[in-house]
């Protein structure tokens, strides 16, 4: 009795330290973006006051009103800047997947020569930082009229993300055991439905994070963006954030009401595929 | 018609009157002015003109970007590197228009000289770059003033207690040297600070140039060789160093640039505060500052040499040498700069680059006692005003002066081995650029 | 007809390859080319001037450079070890949990979903020394009554980018070695519990390994990655002051945009990327180790 009193005490204390530990984890992840949310709902004043105003005095939605209004009164294109970022970060996310599925399949299921020099070629084309990147990216798009475009932009990211959704597609898919397709050939299933319908839903997971990776990415990214995009006909949100700041001053409440935007359907869909992020993987159908 | 001859005389006045106006009705039909504008509430208000000079004059503006201050700047030198200078109309600012000695042109031949004759002459010669017009002033003048919080002047303790310390009255202050005993004798670290400053970037450099001038030194000398490493140089730094030794100025004050300094007047926290005069409506407005309803405004003080620091800057409009439609361009700016313009810009705040507007904008804050008192200053202000070195590598140069700057702030280096090794590095970037 | 039958790997690869070239190695080799030249933004026709290797001398001999170097260095190597030490621990905390797991991996994945100028003007805002969130909150809570200078002092000022740059990337090796903890075959795991491991002892000798890939998976994109840390570090603190926070590329950044010395910076960035390479080909060899040890080579 009082050694199954003892083990369940240190499993109990065991878990109250992890839920401890977990909840002081997520409250530092957190308290920053909170921080923002809570400042998109008030007059700047009331954000820079010293000493701090802890309790906000009156929550109000002046900020978005103001962003969405006209030119004079602090509004912002949002819905443009929304509407372009959007348009870009999916297109391109799911032509790097589409990219990256078929580089990732390439390099995890074959054998040939060169294969790790042109892995890590692939690689190293991330190594280049955006800040060396920008300028000569720039004078070669301006010469092909690509400057201010979605296509250019699109094409950007597709680039920049391409390397990661290969090496990780390239993980999951090692993970996959190449007999489950081999039983599904020998069963008289093309390569192709052999992909489809056994090895891909298994690397599903894998694809799903690239996604996710991917979407992230293009949909926060600023450095090639501000120097890509001119006028808000391809402009993005992170960009737009800059709107908000001038030679003189930063509009914090302006600012926190976009980035609340921003932060939305991120959330969203990073919700969504949480579920297919860890689908789970059984080995059992092949060993039994 | 009753009397065709008069008729006739009102429309042919009314012709001429147009052709003193550089836009003559229908003039540009069909032409397409593409512009870069800087973006910002404070900006925004004067291109709602712009459809107005369409319609008088046919033509069409494409606004093909607007992007704030850095933004654009970087969008110009890209543009310059990819060839692609073909747009027409371009945002400028005195600080940065040496450095686009290529990108624009002269605007003398496509003016009036009556036109030109209606700026402030400083602002003109500000705006002329090797013997070019390169950009006409829009209503965006800067030059800055001392800030201080009211009643501390008033609080007869704190007078009592300075005389007895410094030995002179207690009034804002006329020279550096008492700016730095007030600020000193106010602060209370840490909640209260004597004063900030502007402590990095451009904006550093800058106020370190205004105080050499006000002590008598230059940046550069005539040759454009380093010349703030002298007494006056040393004696400016000086005041940086010790007021943040004494502990006068917000420990963070070296990262701090111009909306940091805003915000911390604002919060109430500082006692004096040489800033832009853009700032006075905001530091009056009870919804935006704790020290609303205490404000007043001095002009800015003098150096040693008696010479009053003044670091000023306006913002303007440039047409590009490649534009394909010049006099159009020149036009459209020249509208964008004209009496009307700069008297409409001018009632959001900002401070006029015309003369006559000057008098109108003093004329309507009658009644208003604030800003009444704070236009008196800015107007006093602006007679001291001069821009900075007319060199393309002032920014450049100004990025090697600023880390030595701080490090003899934040006490890394000794003022005298900052200095020496800020004027070695501009001197070998000189010389790098073939500047001699 | 002459018919090329392709191999079928390299089909696959080309849409890959093409992209990259397009992007990527061809502006690489413009500013390759302009590291050789005087080249400045402003002046256009010095890109046809070749000084040989002019500004790679310049750089090596800058004290400037070199303490940004390794200042770099010193950032990645801290940055890189505490995010996968907090990603594994977080990873392994948050796979316990049995309700609410898919909102809580949202949220894990929180600081993924801000822009990083986002980030860099947030932690401006909270580390700033007069009017921010962690002097207030430490002089509301009578910690201290001294107003500390986050981004001013020498360490502070690196503790604070470290721990932007952590907080917002921690999640990423978070998510990913969650991922790989799931993919994990049952069977080692239940075997050991059979057998009599400690929980310990199962981590040690059968998780982990496993998670290996993962991890080097991870660590190799993130010190590729960081160079998203310019965004943060130009905003918070833009290399400052007195250079004591410059990194590799607020130097580069500032030189090449604001100075306009495109060359220079360019030949700068060249050394940067060397570096990079080196930390890409290092992690690589590990993976591909960890990938043989667990039989996965192919």
């Amino acid at each position: 009795m009082d050694i199954n009193h003892q083990h369940r005490l240190k499993t109990r204390i065991g878990a109250g330290l992890r839920h401890i530990t977990l909840f002081i984890a997520m409250s530092i992840i957190c308290i920053p973006g909170l921080w923002i949310v809570l400042n998109s709902f008030r007059p700047t004043v009331d954000i820079m006051a010293k000493p701090p105003v802890w309790v906000p005095r009156g929550l109000n939605l002046d900020n978005y009103r103001a962003m969405f209004g006209g030119a004079g009164e602090g509004g912002v294109p949002v819905v443009q800047y929304f509407t372009n970022s959007l348009i870009i970060s999916v297109t391109s996310t799911v032509i790097a997947i589409l990219i990256g599925m078929a580089g990732g399949y390439a390099f995890a299921r074959y054998r040939f020569r060169g294969k790790s020099a042109i892995f890590i070629g692939l690689l190293l084309t991330r190594a280049v930082p955006g800040v060396a990147l920008s300028l000569p990216l720039f004078i070669v798009m301006a010469k092909t009229g690509l400057i201010d475009t979605h296509v250019g932009l699109i094409m950007v990211y597709v680039a920049m993300n391409v390397p990661f959704t290969i090496w990780l597609i390239d993980g999951f898919f090692r993970q996959v055991p190449p007999d489950l397709a081999e039983a599904a050939e020998i069963d008289g299933c093309t390569r192709w439905q052999a992909f489809w319908k056994v090895e891909f839903p298994v690397a599903k997971s894998g694809v799903a994070s690239a996604g996710i990776f991917a979407f992230l990415t293009s949909w926060n990214e600023y450095a090639l963006a501000s120097q890509l995009t001119r006028s808000t006909f391809s402009k993005t949100m992170p960009v737009g954030l800059r709107d908000f700041t001038s030679e003189f001053t930063i509009n914090w409440g302006g600012m926190c009401a976009l980035a609340v935007l921003m932060i939305i359907p991120a959330l969203i869909l990073t919700f969504l595929v949480q579920k297919h992020l860890i689908a789970g993987l059984t080995f059992g159908g092949v060993k039994g | 018609m009753k009397n065709p001859l008069k008729s006739l005389l009102a429309v042919t006045t009314c012709l001429a009157m147009g052709a003193v106006l550089p836009a003559a009705a229908g003039q540009f039909d069909g032409i397409t002015v593409e512009a870069k504008l800087i973006g910002g509430q404070q900006y925004e208000g004067l291109y709602g003109r712009i459809g107005q000079w369409e319609a008088s004059t046919g033509a069409t503006v494409k606004i093909v970007s607007k992007k704030n201050h850095f933004e654009l700047d970087k969008e110009f030198k890209s543009d310059l590197a990819a060839g692609t200078t073909g747009w027409c109309v371009g945002s400028n600012h005195s600080s940065f228009a040496p450095q686009y000695p290529s990108l624009y042109t002269d605007l003398s031949p496509f003016m009036d000289a009556d036109e030109v004759a209606g700026f402030v002459p400083a602002m003109i010669s500000a705006s002329t770059v090797s013997g070019k017009l390169v950009m006409l002033p829009r209503a965006q003048f800067d030059v800055s003033v001392l800030y201080y919080q009211k009643s501390l002047y008033e609080d007869d303790a704190k007078k009592a207690a300075f005389k007895t310390e410094y030995g002179y009255d207690l009034a804002p202050p006329a020279t550096l040297d008492q700016f730095k005993d007030q600020a000193i004798f106010f602060a209370d670290p840490p909640n209260f600070y004597g004063t900030q400053y502007a402590g990095k970037d451009e904006g550093a450099s800058g106020r370190f140039y205004e105080m050499v001038v006000a002590n008598g030194g230059r940046m550069f000398n005539d040759d454009w060789t380093p010349g703030f490493n002298s007494d006056a140089g040393k004696e400016a730094l000086g005041w940086f160093v010790d007021l943040y030794k004494a502990g006068a100025v917000p420990p963070g004050t070296t990262s701090y640039l111009w909306d940091e300094l805003g915000a911390g007047f604002a919060s109430g926290t500082i006692a004096l505060n040489l800033d832009w005069p853009g700032w006075s409506g905001y530091f009056n407005d009870p919804e935006s500052s704790k020290a609303a309803g205490d404000v007043g405004l001095v002009v800015q003080p003098m150096g040693s040499a008696g010479i009053h620091t003044g670091w000023s800057g306006h913002h303007g409009f440039s047409v590009t040498e490649k534009c394909p439609t010049p006099e159009a361009a020149a036009s459209l700016v020249a509208f964008l700069t004209n009496e009307a313009s700069q008297i409409a810009e001018s009632a959001g705040g900002s401070l006029p680059t015309r003369t006559a507007v000057w008098e109108h904008v003093v004329k309507a804050a009658e009644g208003d006692e604030f800003r009444s008192s704070a236009l008196n200053v800015f107007k006093q202000g602006a007679t001291h005003a001069f821009p900075v070195p007319k060199t393309p590598y002032w920014i450049e140069a100004s990025n090697l002066i600023y880390p030595e700057l701080q490090a003899a702030i934040l006490g890394d280096k000794t003022v005298d081995q900052a200095l020496q090794d800020a004027a070695d590095a501009v001197d070998e970037m000189m010389q790098e650029n073939g500047v001699y | 007809m002459f018919k090329i039958k392709l191999p079928t790997w390299f089909v696959l690869i080309l849409p890959a390859i093409l992209i990259l070239v397009a992007v990527v190695l061809i502006p690489l080799l413009l500013s390759l080319y302009s590291s050789f030249t005087p080249y400045r933004l402003t002046r256009p026709d010095t890109l046809y001037k070749w000084i040989g290797t002019y500004n790679y001398e310049k750089a090596a001999k800058s004290w400037v450079f070199w303490s940004a170097f390794g200042r770099t260095v010193l950032l990645l190597t801290i940055a890189l070890n505490l995010e996968m030490l907090l990603g594994l621990g977080l990873a392994l905390l948050v796979s316990r949990v049995t309700r609410g797991q898919r909102a809580l991996r949202t949220v894990m994945m929180f600081p993924m979903m801000f822009s990083p100028i986002l980030v860099g003007f947030q932690f401006k805002f909270i580390f700033n020394d007069n009017v921010g969130l962690v002097n207030n909150a430490l002089q509301s809570l009578g910690v201290t009554t001294a107003a500390i200078p986050w981004l001013v002092d020498q360490k502070l000022a690196m503790f604070s980018i470290i721990f932007a740059e952590v907080w917002t990337s921690t999640s990423v090796f978070a998510i990913l070695i969650l991922a790989g903890l799931f993919a994990i075959p049952k069977d080692p795991l239940e075997a050991a519990k059979v057998d009599g491991c400690t929980p310990w002892q199962t981590f040690r000798h059968i998780t982990l390994p496993f998670l290996m890939p993962f991890i080097y998976i991870a660590l190799a994109i993130r010190s590729l990655d960081v160079a998203r840390a310019y965004d943060i570090v130009n905003i918070m603190t833009n290399g400052g002051p007195a250079r004591r926070t410059e990194l590799l590329w607020t130097l580069i950044g500032r030189t090449g945009y604001v100075d306009a010395k495109m060359g220079y910076a360019n030949a700068m960035g060249y050394v940067s990327i060397f570096m990079a390479i080196f930390f890409t080909i290092f992690f690589f060899k590990k993976l591909s180790a960890a990938r043989a040890e667990l039989g996965m080579a192919g």
